[in-house]
């Protein structure tokens, strides 16, 4: 069963295509629903144009989480601006996710929080863009020599660059995948059909490869702690993307050429589960399906960690359970057993180092 | 825990009654235990959402933690209006707004105004609806700290909870505004004069008029979001610099502050 199981899932899911007209004790579980996933000004924007009638602290809300989400746009675009005169032509610099869907104007990009601005350089240019920015003023946080070593040689992107006295971060990314993850492919190919953004010095991935790399972000770039938000960003672009012709027949040889087919596959799925995407059935028919095993484990385990659980509760065992599951499962998508081993045991010693020396938070600061 | 309730009561009476099976709540926050691990010194967290925004409080300093935790919160939900770090009190449909960074004596000055006859809207938050020009009442007992604990508590009809001596801030309790202002607590008052107070012991009273453009800056400067509504909060900072009047009101009796705060009031009414 991928099908959102509880009424209060299928309403927030519901209000974030179209407008709710439900009564004041249906929004406030909505809307803490909402912001336990990040999706309360989604849900905003979709009812603020004047057409649904809200009751005053209903509508307070509402207007209070799309001005926060126009204020962090707005310091993306900023940011945006200011790493503008750090590209000077002699390399690409490729505006990924939430940056690319601002500067595009893409309807999904209206009411959705961005914490971060990632940019992808080819491999090469790497180290002269680190060190431009370096130079300019922006600055890693302080890392211990364990964690640089692991973003250098196992990660994708470098350590946050940070300006001081912003709050944004640069995450500058040489590939959209661990190179030690098992969906790895060659980077250079995404930049063959990069697109620059009018106006700007900026590119984007080409659209296929932008509905993609979403749905690797998503199943193989990250623990999916509530992270139904991912799916909302899928279906957004696929809403998007689908009515240029030939989009689905690129998209298939696309992920078919760089191997990510099983992330596209599950992202396609709980798109059309959830959002109700417009996909075609050939799409999936086309698409090698997981064994029945995985797909029952993935659609038991999946709404249990990425949909919110009750907000006036501590997460129940099964979500507990759910999420850890599926945090392994993180871990061993991205990087082998021979790494990924000590590098948990060791982060275990930390956080335990941590805790007796009473320090207040003793988390490696890449969630790992 | 039964101990938070009683004081609970005390400094919220007037929401005893008609405050139950509200269906919409713009916060809602649980006190939980902190870690078992602690045999003495036992903690209490504050829980909401899944979240814990601070760190844990002592167990019997559970009133405070409730008071600053969803100060928080709502500060964090509140972006459809202008959010000042003023008191507010008013007479009539006018409103005297007081911003001020912690420590300048402005919430010994709104209760001391309010024990005075003046109606009180807030003091932590000065909530300024931006589509109607008004500022907005928010009813939550005013924090006093340390010596104005003294100050306030003897003068007549104070109504105070009681003090934690030692929090993060010092020593604290909290001063209950009145049946009045809570039942005129959905009627918002149109700015009339805002005065930033300083108090500095042995001052005598200095009060000194504010231009408009100086005025905008200084609203914006003790606002928590500010920034974060960009241009809306701009006019509405402008709007109100228009409509009221701005002072600086350096003073080391609160009496003397209270009577040129009343003339200036008049004046402007």
């Amino acid at each position: 069963m991928s099908q959102a199981p509880d009424p209060a899932h299928r309403l927030l899911l519901l209000g974030l295509r179209q407008s709710l007209t439900v009564d004041e004790g249906q929004w406030d579980r909505i809307l803490r629903l909402a912001r336990r996933t990040g999706l309360h000004a989604r849900v905003a924007a979709n009812h603020l144009d004047g057409n649904v009638r809200l009751t005053d602290p209903v509508r307070r809300h509402l207007l209070s989480a799309v001005r926060v989400a126009a204020y962090r746009a707005q310091m993306v675009r900023a940011e945006l601006f200011r790493l503008a005169t750090h590209c000077k032509g002699d390399f690409p610099v490729v505006v990924l996710k939430g940056g690319a869907y601002i500067l595009e104007n893409r309807a999904l990009a209206v009411g959705r929080f961005v914490s971060d601005v990632d940019i992808l350089v080819p491999k090469t240019a790497l180290r002269t863009m680190e060190e431009r920015l370096r130079g300019a003023g922006w600055a890693p946080a302080p890392l211990n020599p364990y964690d640089e070593r692991y973003y250098r040689d196992w990660s994708h992107e470098t350590p946050p660059l940070r300006f001081p006295g912003r709050s944004l971060e640069v995450d500058l990314h040489h590939a959209i995948t661990p190179v030690t993850g098992r969906l790895a492919f060659d980077p250079e190919t995404l930049f063959e059909t990069i697109r620059p953004i009018p106006g700007t010095p900026f590119h984007v991935l080409a659209p296929e490869d932008q509905a993609l790399h979403a749905c690797l972000h998503c199943f193989q770039d990250g623990d999916l702690e509530l992270r139904v938000r991912e799916i909302v960003d899928i279906d957004g672009l696929l809403r998007a993307l689908a009515s240029a012709p030939g989009f689905w027949d690129r998209l298939l040889l696309r992920a078919a050429q760089l191997g990510l087919e099983r992330p596209l596959w599950y992202g396609l799925r709980y798109a059309r589960a959830w959002l109700d995407s417009p996909i075609p059935d050939e799409v999936f028919q086309a698409l090698p399906a997981p064994n029945a095993v995985a797909r029952r484990l993935m659609d038991t385990l999946l709404p249990l960690a990425m949909l919110p659980s009750d907000p006036d509760f501590p997460e129940p065992i099964q979500v507990r359970l759910a999420r850890s599951a599926l945090l392994a499962r993180y871990h061993f998508l991205r990087m082998p057993l021979r790494l990924l081993l000590p590098h948990l045991a060791r982060k275990a010693l930390l956080r335990g180092k941590a805790r007796f020396s009473q320090s207040p938070t003793g988390d490696g600061n890449h969630g790992v | 825990m039964a101990a938070f309730h009683r004081q609970l009561d005390l400094v919220y009476p007037h929401q005893l009654d008609g405050c139950r099976d509200i269906p919409f709540a713009d916060i809602r926050v649980s006190l939980t235990p902190g870690t078992r691990l602690r045999l003495w010194r036992r903690q209490i967290c504050l829980w909401s959402e899944s979240q814990t925004p601070f760190e844990p409080y002592p167990l019997n300093s559970a009133l405070p933690l409730f008071e600053w935790g969803t100060n928080w919160i709502i500060a964090q939900r509140l972006n459809a209006y202008l959010l000042l770090h003023a008191g507010v009190v008013a007479r009539g449909e006018q409103a005297l707004i007081l911003p001020a960074q912690p420590g300048s004596g402005k919430s010994t000055l709104t209760c001391a105004l309010h024990l005075a006859g003046w109606r009180f809207l807030s003091d932590e938050f000065g909530v300024i609806d931006m589509e109607r020009g008004l500022v907005l009442p928010m009813l939550k007992p005013a924090a006093l700290k340390n010596a104005s604990i003294q100050v306030i508590g003897a003068r007549p009809n104070a109504v105070l909870g009681p003090t934690f001596p030692g929090t993060r801030k010092g020593d604290v309790a909290h001063f209950v505004p009145d049946r009045a202002s809570f039942e005129a607590r959905r009627t918002g008052a149109q700015p009339r004069l805002v005065v930033f107070p300083h108090f500095v012991a042995g001052a005598s009273l200095r009060c000194v008029a504010i231009p408009p453009a100086e005025a905008v800056m200084r609203i914006g400067v003790n606002s928590f979001n500010y920034q974060t509504l960009g241009p809306l909060g701009f006019e509405a900072a402008v709007r109100i610099a228009r409509s009221a009047q701005a002072f600086d009101l350096t003073y080391g009796s609160l009496d003397e502050a209270m009577n040129c705060i009343d003339s200036l009031f008049n004046q402007a009414a």
